[in-house]
């Protein structure tokens, strides 16, 4: 059946699109020949950015903003010994609130992508408290960023047929009325496993599609990323959920960069819980050892203690 | 710093809300999302030439080649505009907002 509603606004979309590159043509020519003679397209500009930032970070060049309450980045023996003195104060503090105050002082104040040694400090920060292998770059891939806002998704369809209905308990985000970015999870009800409910359940929203090498990198990429295990950890109150990466997006001019299921955004935030800070991590499971949803790292030494709420 | 520096001032969550209500599939949804992208970029790239006065315009248009997400080009904008940059792209963002809805108004008017 013809998609009349979407087929009107793409083709007005793409109207707009040429009138509004015409338009720039016709009052900044200079401009738009830098950018010919460049050989970079204004429309993909974030792609370049993003390839320049991936550059930059590796090899330290970036000048970045410096983390709050430290003028300068640590060095590799500096790392050790923060976390050889997490070790010594985990056995007074309870992990949430040690995980809590550490992020504090390694993150930023305002989010950006971070500098891999800032990575390699909170790997080895959440790898001590959470014993989650998680790695910001995991067989030499990379988000564009691993530090953003992460915004409520809604459910995805699992099958044909699927409907919201059979979501439950969480009703209240709807179901999506595309697919995902890998289509269905199963061909059929019949062919949906406990594994594909929970990646379902436990989902997260990458930006694949902003990716420097998206393209020119495919089926690879697209396969890399199907269901690619990943540590959320909301900054602010340390609440934790293993997720695997089932859509892309969203959006870079919605202001978030990362997307959550309706239920892993309950976990990391309760109820209201629509858009917050968080760290974005692979892990490094070749033995698919490390189980999808939340990650209870308190009861690793204090089994009384429960997650915060905010 | 952002992926691109005006990143923070572009947040057009009701447009990306009737997207996904629209498309059918993922492919359909990241093709409106680029279109969208793409006239953001001319938007506010033309909205800083404009205010910028052209003697400037080619060092402006290096500084943003090397470093795209530098936040400085902000200040540097604001400092050679002497406006507010910040504020002036975003009135620009909630035209755009604006226009890109009455796009999607297919009510015809009655046939007299």
């Amino acid at each position: 059946m013809k998609n009349t509603a979407a087929d009107n606004f793409r083709e007005k979309l793409k109207l707009k699109n040429i009138e509004v590159q015409n338009s720039f043509k016709e009052k900044f020519p200079e401009a738009h020949k830098f950018f010919l003679e460049k050989g970079i397209e204004l429309g993909k500009i974030r792609q370049h950015s993003a390839r320049l930032i991936g550059a930059g970070a590796l090899t330290g060049t970036l000048l970045l903003a410096p983390p709050t309450g430290s003028g300068q980045l640590p060095t590799p023996s500096e790392i050790i010994k923060s976390v050889e003195n997490l070790k010594d104060n985990k056995i007074q503090e309870i992990p949430q609130k040690l995980l809590i105050d550490n992020l504090k002082s390694i993150l930023p104040e305002v989010v950006r992508p971070l500098a891999r040694d800032e990575e390699k400090r909170l790997e080895q920060l959440i790898k001590d408290i959470t014993n989650i292998p998680a790695k910001a770059s995991l067989e030499g891939e990379h988000l564009n960023t691993t530090y953003g806002y992460i915004g409520a998704e809604q459910h995805l369809k699992r099958y044909p047929g699927d409907i919201l209905e059979n979501h439950g308990p969480y009703y209240k985000e709807g179901i999506a009325p595309g697919l995902g970015a890998w289509g269905y999870f199963a061909h059929s009800k019949g062919e949906l496993t406990t594994n594909l409910v929970d990646t379902e359940k436990w989902y997260a929203v990458v930006q694949t599609l902003y990716l420097p090498d998206w393209s020119s990198r495919q089926p690879y990429l697209r396969d890399w990323y199907k269901y690619r295990k990943v540590l959320i950890v909301n900054t602010k109150n340390g609440n934790s959920v293993v997720a695997s990466i089932a859509d892309s997006g969203p959006a870079a001019w919605t202001g978030k960069h990362f997307g959550g299921s309706p239920e892993v955004m309950e976990y990391l935030g309760g109820p209201r819980y629509k858009k917050g800070t968080v760290l974005i991590f692979f892990i490094d499971d070749p033995e698919n050892k490390v189980s999808l949803g939340p990650v209870e790292y308190n009861k690793l030494n204090i089994s009384s203690e429960s997650l915060i709420q905010i | 710093m952002s992926i691109l520096f005006f990143d923070k001032l572009v947040v057009l969550d009701k447009i990306d809300r009737k997207i996904k209500k629209i498309s059918s599939s993922n492919e359909e949804r990241q093709e409106f999302w680029q279109l969208v992208e793409e006239i953001i970029h001319h938007k506010v790239l033309g909205c800083c030439l404009d205010n910028l006065p052209s003697e400037h315009h080619c060092e402006f248009l290096e500084k943003f080649h090397n470093a795209p997400y530098d936040e400085k080009l902000l200040e540097y904008l604001d400092e050679k505009t002497k406006k507010d940059m910040k504020k002036i792209i975003k009135e620009e963002m909630k035209l755009l907002t604006k226009d890109l809805f009455l796009l999607d108004s297919h009510k015809m008017k009655p046939i007299l």
